[in-house]
């Protein structure tokens, strides 16, 4: 394979695999009920760990994940725990606030963060593409693995009930801020991995990269084209919208496009496909199922 | 302390403003029950609108408003009619999403439209000011501030006095009493979607002379109306006037007294916004809202 093509497959991984940790991070605290808008939050919180870590303490990429990965956890014990018992529109505004508020804090500390001018990842600890590629898609599997294992178990119907109606729920003896504060914890670490790992590939951050609202546009496209609440949806979806995205910008080229083409392709899966295409077949698969065996 | 009158001065001026900015958008909730997430794109229309019709046609922005305004409410009324329609009656999820996929398109239409480069409005009295009592006097904010408490005061009466706005208010209140009053609920869903639509153009209008107009202008100053109508309580328009005077004192206070304040200062409304719906999510006047 000509080196210029293996790049651009590097970029395309890259790429489809952060939107798969995202989509299913996302679709993971959207489960419990938690609608998320500010996983940039987490993304940009790994990033800034993970090249702050590395830079600091001279860690390699593997290791510098870890400390991502905790303070990715740890933010979204924060949030679970000073959210409290707010749902549905106070949630998600509270997670839009906390992201732009953590953009204005790596502004204003230069010390620290490089403030508005940004770091650079030191040049000696950066990796092949490919390398980057690598551990992205083994992230984006495991976190596949885990949603999947928390499907397997009862944490699934703590899950269900609860965004059904959280009092409910407390009722049926489900205690919402122990499932938040781990579910929140637990996107929070995947979503913190994918922006440390993709900071790698870029080699550079400053507060408007970290914590870009475009992430969060990210996180959420793969879950409601694929279909929330599903397992196999966010995948799928997290895949077809970087499909979508690249020929966007390969059809129209210009800035703008891509973004608008998620920005309709959300709208119209809410109106007109709000289970999303895996939730789509499934249910039509059941009726069908039950058409043909007589039953109504 | 020789600051002081003129924090106080620039604080009032900002304050008129985010009036103008948030009323709009606790009018859509308030009605509705629906938060738009795309008020801020609505604003970044009416910022444009003014720009065009100043750069092209002369036109002055106080002038424009009102047709700038009439523009965008027509694009209030596509969105209610193609989008928010539907999902009136769908999770909060649903409409959360919806809208906030309504402004990501709307703002890249933008981009495609006008590019993203910054543009501005400049006019007579955009950049003159003069001395009042050792205090310096900007003139466009000045009518900024007059055309905002203006449009401000003029909705509320709408709302009391007219019948419509009596409607409009009845649902607000109690929308299966309203609907057996024979008032006809999902038109007064659709017109107080539009006028929230027009007063945010306004209020792009109104900042046109005063900000940098790009296509990403509109979310940070969504971010700050949050912070208003939620301080306020969501619902309440009288909380919501309570509330921008006390961000745009906050903010003003930050950013004259905390070194590097100026930085700073945009963070306010997002401590503020967190801090309330930890404390007090119900804000200052709002009433308790489930979900």
């Amino acid at each position: 394979m000509p080196f210029a093509a293996t790049a651009v497959v590097n970029d395309w991984i890259i790429s489809a695999a952060s939107m798969v940790i995202l989509a299913v991070s996302w679709n993971l605290a959207a489960n419990a009920g938690l609608i998320s808008l500010g996983h940039s939050a987490f993304w940009g919180v790994g990033t800034y760990t993970a090249v702050l870590s590395a830079n600091k303490l001279g860690l390699p990429l593997v290791l510098a994940l870890i400390p991502a990965m905790l303070i990715g956890a740890l933010l979204g014990v924060l949030l679970a725990v000073i959210t409290g018992r707010l749902r549905g529109i106070f949630f998600a505004i509270s997670t839009l606030a906390l992201s732009e508020g953590l953009r204005v804090i790596a502004v204003m500390t230069p010390g620290f963060t490089g403030g508005g001018e940004g770091i650079y990842v030191n040049p000696q600890l950066r990796i092949g593409a490919h390398w980057v590629a690598a551990i992205m898609v083994v992230g984006a599997l495991i976190s596949i693995l885990v949603a999947w294992a928390i499907s397997r178990t009862s944490w699934h119907f703590a899950f269900r009930a609860m965004r059904a109606n959280e009092s409910a729920a407390q009722m049926l003896g489900v205690r919402p801020i122990g499932f938040r504060v781990w579910v929140l914890a637990l996107a929070g670490a995947m979503a913190a991995f994918a922006g440390g790992v993709r900071v790698w590939y870029g080699g550079f951050v400053d507060p408007g990269i970290a914590f870009d609202l475009h992430i969060t546009i990210f996180a959420q496209i793969g879950p409601l084209l694929g279909g929330i609440y599903t397992l196999a949806g966010p995948v799928i979806g997290a895949l077809l919208s970087v499909l979508l995205s690249e020929a966007a910008r390969i059809w129209f080229g210009t800035q703008g496009f891509g973004l608008l083409v998620y920005g309709v392709a959300l709208v119209l899966c809410i109106l007109f496909l709000p289970h999303g295409i895996w939730g789509g077949l499934q249910r039509l698969w059941t009726f069908g199922r039950r058409r043909i065996r007589g039953e109504q | 302390m020789t600051l002081l009158p003129q924090f106080l001065l620039d604080a009032l001026l900002l304050g008129g403003l985010y009036c103008l900015m948030a009323v709009g958008l606790a009018l859509c909730f308030g009605v509705t029950r629906i938060i738009n997430f795309a008020h801020g794109e609505m604003i970044m229309f009416g910022a444009y609108g003014a720009f065009l019709l100043s750069v092209h046609f002369g036109i002055d922005p106080l002038l424009s408003l009102p047709l700038v305004a009439l523009g965008v409410a027509l694009i209030g009324f596509l969105v209610f009619k193609l989008c928010v329609q539907r999902v009136l009656d769908a999770p909060h999820v649903n409409q959360i999403l919806l809208l906030f996929g309504v402004g990501l398109i709307l703002q890249n239409i933008a981009v495609l439209i006008f590019t993203g480069d910054e543009r501005s409005v400049t006019t007579a009295y955009s950049l003159a000011s003069d001395q009042f009592f050792g205090m310096m006097v900007a003139y466009g904010r000045l009518i900024a501030f007059a055309v905002s408490i203006g449009l401000t005061v003029g909705l509320i009466v709408w709302l009391r006095i007219s019948e419509m706005g009596r409607a409009i208010q009845a649902v607000a209140q109690q929308r299966d009493a309203a609907k057996l009053m024979g008032i006809n609920v999902t038109a007064m869903y659709m017109v107080s979607f539009m006028v929230s639509a027009a007063l945010g153009s306004a209020t792009g209008a109104a900042m046109s002379f005063l900000l940098t107009i790009t296509p990403f202008m509109g979310f940070h100053i969504l971010i700050k109306g949050f912070a208003i109508v939620v301080l306020g309580g969501l619902g309440s328009v009288g909380g919501t006037l309570i509330a921008a005077f006390v961000l745009a004192f906050v903010e003003t206070g930050v950013s004259y007294y905390v070194p590097e304040g100026g930085g700073w200062a945009e963070g306010v409304a997002l401590a503020v916004l967190l801090m309330v719906l930890i404390l007090r999510p119900r804000g200052f006047l709002g009433q308790a809202v489930d979900n």
